[in-house]
């Protein structure tokens, strides 16, 4: 009998309107809307690489202790390096950094020792050729830098 | 000039060009509101990019409707295949000819009202038919086979439905019916001890199988059958598919509206203290509307169109809100206010069911139309007149 009576009453049918019903308020809307407003990624997201310059001198962090590409899982890193006579020190010459092969698991960035090399929070990593996907050292310290397509 | 002002006709030939111009405006921004509301229900934002929150989307649909290359299937029926959408769109603008806009907002109010337009809307079926035929393809004919098995089925429930409205309005007119409800001082949706409840709930229903909207929109099933009877149309021509359905939809509304939801007439039009409803109840809704849109004025301020077109809105609203409150305008359009509420309340419904039930399989709907619905109807047409004779009449319904 009570069956019988939401079946006639189609009290199935209302309790489905009202959920639709609640869910147009617009606290609930999931959507971003992209390009206009970037979404904010988690704290510890890993996504573009960066290498880091003094925020003074503007010189590399960098040492070019080549540890970074010995420890990449992936061998995507290439890093070239020329003694400097004068200071007798090492200096970075190129860094190469394929994204298109980078998993992103981040050892390159434990695995240096002066906190040059960093997985950044840009997500926007996209390229028209596989040749783009490949970073050099001036792409790596300017960072990915995405067209803006609304005012 | 007065010999164009006393032309007898003039008053409904100037109704006539006001609907056949703005219509096909009204018909975008119904499917702009669907696709708003459709995303509301689920979490999302729908359109955004054409003006202030997608406010000028039906313009660009329309622009890009019309200029698309009209393609003419050459294995199909050309001349067929040209007349199926403009016999659906002619007969589905033509059912607006008898429908009381307002007590003195109509084009004409024939004693035959409600026939003509159940007439009009089986010749409408006739147009979804040839053109799924003469498309010369599966899908089409597939499509236009389910449409009229449907449309059959679900005409004989509706019109039992309507025959139960029509015993206790005593008049096919549909300026008449409202008059009935004015007089017996009560909506025939609550008439006969609440019993005309049934009628209504199955005319609301077969409603939604006769107009091909979801859940019963298996003639154009997009899963299975691409898009039905209109799969091999594109352009203008599927766009007057398009106006047909949502000009059947309108039309299908306005007769619930005037049959059994009390027509242009206010809530509770024979409690003289209510009064206050007409003015009130339009004000507060435009100004709400107003107030919403002066809140996109200030998200737009800093875009130049899109700001000028909020604040010409905002303006507008209120501007609307502020007419209702002056006594002689308020007299001349309250009416036209009250049936266009009623009508937006229905095909807001039409959207929410189809944002909220799954499509039936199609011996399910046969089965809805044919063992529920149509002995429903009659066996609601038998006891409301039963009803009504206990009651001496329709004179005295309580």
């Amino acid at each position: 009998m009570w069956k019988f009576l939401r079946t006639v009453l189609l009290v199935d049918l209302i309790q489905g309107l009202w959920v639709t019903f609640r869910y147009q308020q617009p606290k609930y809307i999931y959507t971003e809307q992209y390009p206009a407003q970037r979404p904010q990624v988690a704290e510890r997201y890993r996504g573009a690489p960066r290498l880091n310059i003094h925020p003074e001198s503007g010189q590399t962090l960098c040492i070019a202790c080549d540890l970074c590409a010995l420890i990449c899982p992936e061998n995507l890193i290439v890093v070239t390096s020329e003694r400097n006579e004068q200071t007798r020190r090492k200096e970075l010459t190129t860094f190469t950094y394929d994204t298109s092969r980078c998993m992103f698991c981040g050892l390159c960035e434990d695995a240096c020792p002066v906190d040059a090399l960093e997985l950044t929070q840009d997500f926007e990593l996209a390229s028209y050729t596989r040749e783009g996907a490949i970073w050099d050292r001036q792409m790596l310290e300017e960072g990915p830098l995405p067209k803006q397509y609304v005012r | 000039m007065n010999a164009v002002l006393d032309f007898p006709y003039l008053k409904p030939v100037l109704i006539t060009l006001v609907i056949i111009l703005v219509f096909p405006l009204v018909v975008g921004y119904i499917v702009l509101a669907e696709r708003k509301v459709l995303a509301d229900y689920q979490v999302r934002l729908g359109p955004m990019r054409v003006g202030p929150y997608g406010f000028l989307q039906p313009l660009a649909d329309a622009v890009k409707l019309l200029i698309k290359e009209d393609i003419i299937p050459t294995a199909s029926d050309r001349w067929i295949f040209w007349l199926a959408p403009v016999l659906s769109t002619v007969t589905g603008l033509t059912a607006f000819a008898v429908l009381p806009l307002s007590e003195w907002i109509y084009i004409a109010d024939v004693n035959i009202g409600l026939l003509f337009i159940l007439a009009l809307s089986s010749v409408g079926i006739l147009g979804l038919i040839l053109g799924g035929w003469a498309s010369n393809s599966h899908y089409s004919l597939l499509g236009a086979l389910r449409s009229a098995a449907q449309m059959v089925s679900y005409e004989v429930a509706m019109g039992f439905a309507l025959v139960s409205g029509l015993m206790v309005a005593g008049t096919l007119s549909m300026q008449g019916m409202v008059a009935a409800q004015q007089r017996l001082q009560i909506w025939f949706a609550f008439s006969n001890y609440g019993l005309m409840m049934i009628p209504f709930a199955v005319y609301a229903i077969s409603a939604v199988a006769e107009t091909n909207r979801a859940p019963f929109d298996l003639p154009e099933a997009e899963s299975e059958l691409v898009a039905g009877f209109h799969t091999e149309y594109s352009g203008f021509r599927w766009s007057l598919y398009m106006l047909a359905e949502y000009a059947n939809m309108f039309v299908v509304s306005s007769i619930a509206v005037t049959l059994f939801l009390g027509g242009w007439l206010r809530p509770f039009p024979s409690v003289a203290w209510l009064a206050w409803l007409n003015f009130v109840v339009p004000a507060a809704l435009f100004f709400l509307i107003g107030a919403g849109c002066a809140v996109g004025v200030k998200r737009y301020s800093d875009h130049r169109v899109f700001g000028g077109i909020m604040i010409v809105l905002t303006g507008a609203m209120f501007a609307a809100g502020a007419s209702f409150l002056l006594p002689p305008v308020n007299a001349r359009i309250i009416g036209l206010f009250w049936f266009l509420l009623k009508v937006a309340v229905i095909l807001y419904c039409y959207i929410w069911y189809r944002g909220t039930f799954p499509r039936f399989r199609y011996d399910q709907l046969m089965r809805i139309g044919w063992r529920y619905m149509i002995p429903i109807a009659m066996g609601a047409l038998i006891v409301n007149g039963f009803v009504m004779l206990w009651g001496q009449g329709g004179e005295r319904v309580q």
